[in-house]
């Protein structure tokens, strides 16, 4: 029977944790892929250290150092077929915003004037330095599947395991964040743009109707809108959608602008000047990955490459 | 020829693809507050209102694919891996 079954390998690079997390999150769930997989070496699971031969590999994290390099490496050699799994594996993620700071600036905020620890000197030559900028983990090492998602909710986990172990071509689903989010999108009086920490928004009414900029009409669905049904606007931790991504002419600000400008009374270049106060933050979780920083829109990582030159 | 369908519980009711729709493909059912494909036959197939669509929930299917020139290749390629 054992020999049957699905050979799993997991492992964390540059990551939270989280994604390794919502793989246990699949709770009963996870019985039924026990049924139908061996995992063999997970970080959060097992204490297998080495990494034994595997048909599924699951990658979490972007490569920040020299380990996680060699991490993925020893992965793709161990596992057939490799999964980017999460945003910081497919897009870099959170580690992948750091890129708008330096590493000095990094460095000094989490080691030296850290205002939640007492921590005081950056770790010695023991642990790898940090690289240049951060690389998601496909330009290292091939990778055969994709899943996005900070962490990607269990429901989209749980079917895609189950396509792979059925041996069925996983579908693409490439609906937007506001398809499960429960707010009606009607047209409002709404005349001015309402910062995140103003006001309680209607519950039932969509975010951009109420002036608030909600970027989940441009954010891949891989959560089931968690924010938005809560009462916080989206920003978009799943990463763009896939016109964002294939369309070079496309961009965060523009997309909501229009779709904002038609819901409101507000003009479209008073939303895109508003939202230009944050545009660091709109790639934010995908800012790593070519696909967004060599977009023609998109300028912060040659502003970064800039600075890292000039130091 | 064209056939247009729309993900009903995906659909916020924000009427921009009856707006959009150069031909009228669709309408809004008032009372579930919702678009519905009113007649798929009149598409002429200009994708407006897939890319307006907030929620990405407009398919289409059965239409000429003209080949798209300023499109990420590379990362077309890619998507057809995502899960
Ligand atoms: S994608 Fe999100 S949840 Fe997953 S490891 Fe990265 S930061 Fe954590
Ligand atoms: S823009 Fe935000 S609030 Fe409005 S429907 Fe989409 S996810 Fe919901
Ligand atoms: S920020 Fe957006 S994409 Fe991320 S979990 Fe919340 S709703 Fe989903
Ligand atoms: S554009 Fe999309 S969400 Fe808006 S009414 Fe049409 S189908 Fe519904
Ligand atoms: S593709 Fe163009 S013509 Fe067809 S339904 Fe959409 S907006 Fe109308």
């Amino acid at each position: 029977m054992e020999n049957n079954k699905v050979r799993l390998n997991t492992d964390w690079l540059s990551a939270c944790g989280g994604c390794h997390c919502a793989i246990v999150d699949l709770h009963e769930k996870i019985l039924d892929v026990l049924g139908y997989v061996q995992i063999q070496r997970c970080p959060v699971l097992t204490d297998q250290k080495d990494y034994p031969p595997a048909d599924v590999g699951i990658l979490t994290g972007a490569i920040r150092n020299e380990h996680d390099r060699h991490a993925a490496e020893k992965m793709r050699k161990s596992c057939k077929s490799l999964i980017a799994f999460g945003t910081c594996a497919v897009y870099g993620g959170i580690p992948g915003a750091a890129l708008a700071h330096t590493r000095e600036e990094l460095l000094d905020r989490a080691y030296r004037n850290n205002p939640t620890t007492e921590t005081s000197v950056p770790p010695g030559e023991m642990i790898d330095s940090l690289e240049k900028i951060v690389t998601p983990i496909d330009e290292v090492v091939d990778v055969d599947l994709y899943l996005a998602g900070c962490p990607p909710h269990p429901t989209f986990i749980f079917d895609a395991l189950l396509a792979l172990i059925e041996g069925r071509a996983p579908k693409a689903q490439d609906q937007a964040v506001c398809a499960h989010c429960q707010r009606n999108m009607d047209r409002c009086d709404t005349d001015r743009i309402q910062s995140y920490h103003e006001g309680i928004p209607d519950p039932s009414l969509c975010l951009l109707s109420q002036g608030y900029v909600c970027l989940g009409s441009v954010t891949l669905d891989r959560c089931l809108a968690p924010c938005p049904k809560n009462g916080v606007p989206c920003t978009g931790c799943a990463g763009p959608t896939m016109e964002i991504l294939t369309e070079p002419n496309r961009d965060i600000r523009t997309e909501v602008a229009d779709r904002m400008a038609r819901l409101t009374r507000l003009e479209q270049p008073v939303i895109i000047k508003a939202m230009e106060r944050s545009a660091k933050s709109h790639y934010s979780y995908a800012m790593a990955s070519r696909m967004i920083g060599e977009k023609s829109t998109f300028l912060i990582r040659k502003w970064i490459a800039e600075v890292e030159e000039s130091l | 020829m064209v056939h247009v369908e729309i993900n009903e519980s995906g659909c916020r009711g924000c009427r921009m693809c009856v707006d959009i729709c150069p031909t009228e493909v669709f309408e809004f059912d008032e009372p579930a507050r919702k678009a519905r494909v009113r007649e798929s036959e009149d598409c002429i197939g200009c994708l407006s209102c897939s890319y307006l669509c907030p929620s990405k929930s407009i398919t289409h299917s059965d239409f000429p694919v003209v080949k798209n020139f300023y499109r990420d290749l590379q990362f077309c390629r890619k998507k057809e891996a995502f899960l």
